[in-house]
């Protein structure tokens, strides 16, 4: 640590005008808290874009996490889960209350109103201050994951590039220092257990994998992945002997981290009501805002299909109730007006077959590189085709893709789409005028930094007609976002008039999304008011949806394609 | 990553990376924001933006003065103009007369900063490109690219455009508009553009001592006849551009008695002589010597104007004698005066420097944002030198000691945590750091003095609230520390003059050319005139020199 203190002298530009620097060989890992200056540099302009992020708009997420400091702080454990005084209670696993607990002792000593539970809704500058810097700080836990990803790598050179693309991804921007979460900091411990299972550290893997599901749940879509790489290259031998060993290791470490985080409740008989403030099972087919998955494209075909047949008048069973649920997309049970209905265990099937089939390469080939693409693939079916799935949960593909990104042309190019698809999809998020801005800037300037730093280190010359024909198509795509995002911006200036309050069709937060005033509904132009949304959803579920395919196809042809991941066991 | 590649980049980069920051500033708080009934200088362009889009212009500058009269020369008043009218075009709502007052909606504020940062945009980002290329445009493209940086993302004046509110950067681009046109000989666009800056505020009087003397200077130098004709030509379209500007306000639009109400609204004698804390001798004496008590504000309006006076005299007798000597050197027929150079060029900014700060320390009415004015200058001269130079450590520790000046305007202003990013971010932009440097010259004594004092007031007024009995204790403390630095920065820029104006007459002709690359700035403009004059180049060692500290910083 004291060598970290030891600040190397700056120089002037260096991270601008010095770019030879990356090419400088990486430090050993002895010296890993030794910062080379020009990853100062990130640190600073990152932190100074966060912290001139202060004062801007803040979603219900912000009162939510302060709730849950005041819950934490004044009340006992045994109460955690069932204290119902603001809406927004606790629905997360026991660690993060640990985690809220932690950050709850040091906000009285910036102002005791943060703590106090029933200031509700409070807004001073002294609480936002103190909870964006929690932010800042605890993201550094991803910081660290990514500085030891570089001082390993096997490219250093490209994974500085990638690492510093995560660090300021604009995702986390948007999510995290806009909108109010803390995913910089949950993402730092995957990242943290993905660079175990690179090092050959499995178990070590697993814990934090436990760990991170236990801050989280909604990591679970990346839990069948786990399971099956630590099944097969940790319980297994390679020749494929079982190795009991192991097993129970991990088996036990894996318990005793649930122990640890759900113990007390279990002492305690809380678990059902743990259980069912984790999983509220009243929530529709798609989120308020649908998420650009599958079923926004299949949401959006059965409103085709009816516009379709009342135009035409072609004889369709048309359900009514379908009709009335019409497209405004809120929340509640989704009904289809001409495609057959969707139940949960639908979609739970879909998703766990097309799991399967990565599952089982996975077994086959369990490298490093296949359990990292396994992992995309088994969080981007989750996205893709599961129930009430949240735009925000497309941070779970994009920021593992990031670490495929400069393998080779082929990922380079999926992981580009699916960015520039994700990322857009999180635009809804923030919705006030001065924020918009931000969020488009932010994103075009990480777009064209990402683009022009790896584009030509993955480039291949088109090898045949079909490459050339996709290539084409996937620009005419990526291009469509500036008309979209013209369209976009215009409709939402035409109903964000005077008269009509912005019907915040923002989901507010991750599990509940309540209805918008009924007399909104009513006003005119309402049946348009979500176009944009819709235009949004439905475009990015395109790119979203084609990037998985072309991730699937990669992978699951992969063999021939050889990109440096490969040297890795 | 390429270098090559790379590099190309930086420029574009760096524009849309300041353009993000600008705006991202103006996410945070503006002066007097959710403070009825007067709010602040946002309230007074938003104000103007209402009152310019609904009164006839004879009413302009009489029109309720109690709440924001406008007190802004008329190009202030056309561009607010312009803004409210695409404004009230967008949402007529934002700027309906008297009823839109103290309006501070998401939309409007939105709005606000955007016209801010479109200025910003189209004027000064252009200016400062444009010097880039005129004044360095023999330094190596690392060199022209970092003056470009520093400024393009100089602190002081984007917390107070872009956090506080105000359109000092269209002002100050003017004036650096003019200095463009002079160091390429263009004098009478010159004098155009110094009459628009002094047309949208007029705070660039701090800067006409120079400009005007620098004009004159021109015109001796030139000769007789050359420069007699020169100065007609300055003389006339100057008085053009006067009245254009002022058109509007005289017959036969209106009535020549309308004249008078702009006029006597910019210059308002009845106000006290300094206003809140400022770091001015005024305010930084009246500690100890209260001035209100020891002479009537006519005396004080009379002695603060022979203060300045003395302040820029040096500099503009320097001006006028190198142009006179170079007359005389140019009389003999083989060096026959150009009209496109100027043997004065390279002393001109440092005159500007003089000239504004004294105007700044020792003048009437001074606010603390006008450090902004003797900024522009010295960040001018820093921005090209080597991080090892004097000049680039005189010119980031008044950046830096003014950004400190106007700490208890932005902490009133709620833009604490904006101050402390931009300080940072600039600083290490730059590389430098106040406590890093040898302690062997005054410069670096007074730096780290300096810096010190200000983290210590920080970490105070963090820590303990002022007594009782001294409210204003942190404030005071304050002018207390940066007044005695402006007042160096003032000595040294007098001593570089000198230094200059000696070695461009040096002890003979033959000897002058060298002698000028002393400074930075001289060296550049001095290659300037290798390109436009046929004369043998400099000397091979002093080239090397110069192309070497470029590659080394």
């Amino acid at each position: 640590m004291s060598s970290g203190l030891s600040h190397p002298p700056p120089t002037r530009l260096s991270p601008i005008l010095d770019s030879d620097k990356t090419a400088q060989p990486s430090k050993p890992a002895s010296s890993f808290w030794y910062l080379q200056p020009s990853e100062w540099d990130v640190l600073l302009l990152s932190t100074s874009l966060k912290l001139l992020l202060f004062p801007a708009y803040r979603s219900t997420d912000f009162e939510v996490h302060r709730n849950w400091l005041a819950i934490t702080y004044s009340l006992p454990i045994s109460q955690w889960y069932y204290e119902a005084t603001s809406e927004w209670t606790l629905d997360y696993p026991p660690f993060f209350a640990y985690f809220e607990k932690f950050l709850s002792y040091f906000a009285p000593l910036v102002d005791a109103r943060i703590v106090d539970l029933q200031n509700l809704k409070y807004d001073s500058w002294t609480v936002v201050a103190f909870q964006r810097s929690t932010v800042i700080i605890t993201e550094l836990v991803l910081g660290a994951a990514l500085l030891r990803f570089i001082r390993g790598a096997v490219d250093p050179p490209t994974q500085r590039i990638m690492s510093l693309s995560l660090f300021l991804h604009p995702g986390l921007l948007i999510v995290d220092h806009i909108h109010f979460q803390y995913n910089g900091f949950l993402f730092g411990i995957l990242l943290w257990s993905i660079l175990m299972a690179r090092e050959g550290n499995k178990l070590a893997s697993g814990i934090l994998f436990a760990v991170l599901l236990n801050f989280k749940h909604i990591f679970m879509y990346l839990a069948p992945a786990y399971f099956v790489y630590l099944l097969r290259s940790y319980c297994f031998s390679p020749l494929g002997h079982f190795q009991i060993k192991s097993f129970l290791s991990l088996a036990n470490s894996i318990i005793a981290v649930f122990v640890l985080s759900f113990g007390p409740f279990i002492v305690m008989g809380q678990i059902p009501q743990v259980l069912s403030r984790l999983f509220p099972f009243t929530r529709g087919l798609n989120h308020a805002y649908w998420a650009p998955n599958f079923w926004a494209l299949y949401s959006a075909l059965d409103r085709s299909l009816l516009l379709y047949t009342k135009t035409t008048g072609i004889g369709l069973a048309v359900k009514e109730a379908g009709v009335a649920s019409s497209s405004r997309g809120l929340i509640g049970d989704t009904v289809f007006a001409v495609l057959p209905n969707v139940q949960p265990i639908h979609t739970f099937l879909l998703t766990v077959s097309v799991q399967m089939v990565f599952l089982l390469k996975l077994w086959l080939t369990p490298t490093y590189k296949s359990f990292l693409t396994t992992l995309i693939l088994c969080g981007y079916a989750s996205f893709l085709f599961g129930w009430h799935v949240h735009e925000k949960a497309v941070l779970l593909v994009l920021v593992p893709l990031s670490l495929l990104a400069a393998e080779r042309q082929a990922y380079f190019r999926t992981f580009m789409l699916a960015s520039i698809a994700g990322i857009y999809s999180l635009f809804p998020l923030i919705f006030t005028p001065a924020e918009s801005i931000v969020k488009v800037v932010y994103s075009t300037i990480w777009l064209v930094f990402v683009y022009r730093a790896l584009a030509h280190r993955v480039y291949e010359y088109p090898r045949s007609l079909a490459y050339v024909v996709i290539d084409t198509l996937e620009k005419i795509y990526v291009a469509g976002f500036i008309p979209l995002h013209i369209v976009v911006t215009a409709l939402s200036f035409m109903h964000s008039g005077p008269t009509v309050t912005p019907v915040a069709c923002v989901p507010s937060h991750d599990f509940t999304c309540p209805e918008p005033e009924p007399s909104a509904q009513t006003s005119p132009g309402a049946n348009w008011q979500f176009l944009p949304l819709l235009l949004t959803s439905v475009y990015c579920a395109l790119g979203c949806v084609w990037a998985f395919f072309r991730l699937s196809f990669v992978y699951l042809k992969g063999d021939m394609y050889q990109g440096h991941l490969n040297t890795l066991q | 990553m390429e270098k090559q590649g790379m590099k190309d980049w930086i420029v574009p980069g760096a524009i849309v990376v300041s353009l993000y920051l600008k705006w991202c500033l103006g996410l945070g708080s503006h002066s007097g924001k959710n403070s009825p009934p007067l709010f602040g200088d946002y309230e007074a362009q938003r104000h103007w933006m209402e009152i310019t889009n609904h009164l006839p212009v004879k009413q302009w500058y009489t029109y309720d003065l109690q709440y924001w009269g406008l007190d802004y020369p008329p190009l202030t008043a056309y561009h607010s103009w312009l803004c409210g009218l695409i404004g009230s075009w967008l949402n007529p709502s934002w700027f309906s007369l008297d009823d839109s007052r103290g309006l501070e909606t998401s939309s409007s504020q939105v709005y606000m900063r955007s016209t801010a940062l479109a200025s910003d945009t189209l004027i000064y980002l252009p200016a400062v490109l444009m010097f880039v290329k005129t004044w360095h445009v023999s330094r190596s493209r690392r060199t022209q690219n970092l003056a470009l940086l520093t400024l393009l993302f100089q602190p002081a004046l984007l917390l107070i455009d872009f956090g506080h509110f105000q359109f000092n950067s269209v002002m100050l681009s003017f004036t650096l508009l003019s200095l463009n046109f002079l160091a390429s000989g263009n004098d009478i666009l010159g004098a155009v553009f110094f009459v628009l800056s002094l047309g949208f505020k007029q705070m660039a009087l701090y800067y006409a001592p120079a400009v005007g003397s620098y004009l004159v200077a021109k015109c001796i130098h030139l000769g007789p006849a050359e420069g007699s004709r020169l100065f007609l030509r300055l003389a006339l379209t100057t008085v053009m551009a006067f009245v254009l500007l002022f058109a509007p306000f005289l017959p036969p639009f209106s009535p020549l008695s309308t004249v008078l109400h702009p006029i006597t609204r910019i210059f308002p004698f009845d106000r006290g002589l300094f206003e809140d804390k400022v770091s001015n001798f005024w305010c930084a004496s009246n500690v100890v010597l209260k001035w209100k008590n020891i002479a009537s504000p006519g005396l004080l309006v009379k002695i603060s104007t022979v203060f300045t006076a003395l302040g820029f005299a040096p500099g503009v007798t320097l001006l006028l004698r190198t142009g006179f000597q170079q007359r005389a050197a140019s009389g003999k027929p083989e060096h026959k005066a150009s009209p496109r150079t100027s043997p004065m060029l390279p002393l001109l900014v440092y005159v500007l420097l003089t000239s504004s700060l004294s105007f700044f320390l020792f003048s009437f009415q001074v606010h603390e944002k006008s450090i902004l004015l003797p900024l522009l200058p010295m960040t001018l001269l820093m921005s090209s030198s080597a991080p090892t130079s004097s000049t680039f450590l005189w010119g980031a520790l008044m950046n830096n000691m003014a950004m400190f000046s106007m700490w208890p305007l932005l902490k009133r202003d709620g833009l604490g945590v904006q101050y402390l990013v931009m300080l940072a971010l600039w600083n290490r932009l730059l590389g430098y750091n106040p406590f890093a440097q040898p302690k062997r010259k005054l410069i670096h004594l007074l730096s780290a003095a300096a810096n010190t004092s200000a983290i210590v007031i920080h970490a105070m007024e963090l820590l303990f609230s002022p007594p009782a009995r001294y409210p204003d204790l942190y404030p005071v403390l304050n002018v207390l520390v940066t007044t005695p630095v402006f007042g160096f920065c003032l000595l040294w820029s007098i001593k570089s003059t000198v230094q200059i104006a000696w070695a461009l007459q040096g002890p003979g002709t033959t000897l002058k050319r060298e002698g000028a690359g002393l400074e930075p700035k001289a060296a550049t403009s001095d290659k300037q005139l290798d390109k436009i004059t046929v004369r043998p180049p400099l000397p091979e060692s002093f080239r090397s020199q110069e192309e070497e500290k470029d590659r080394t910083s």
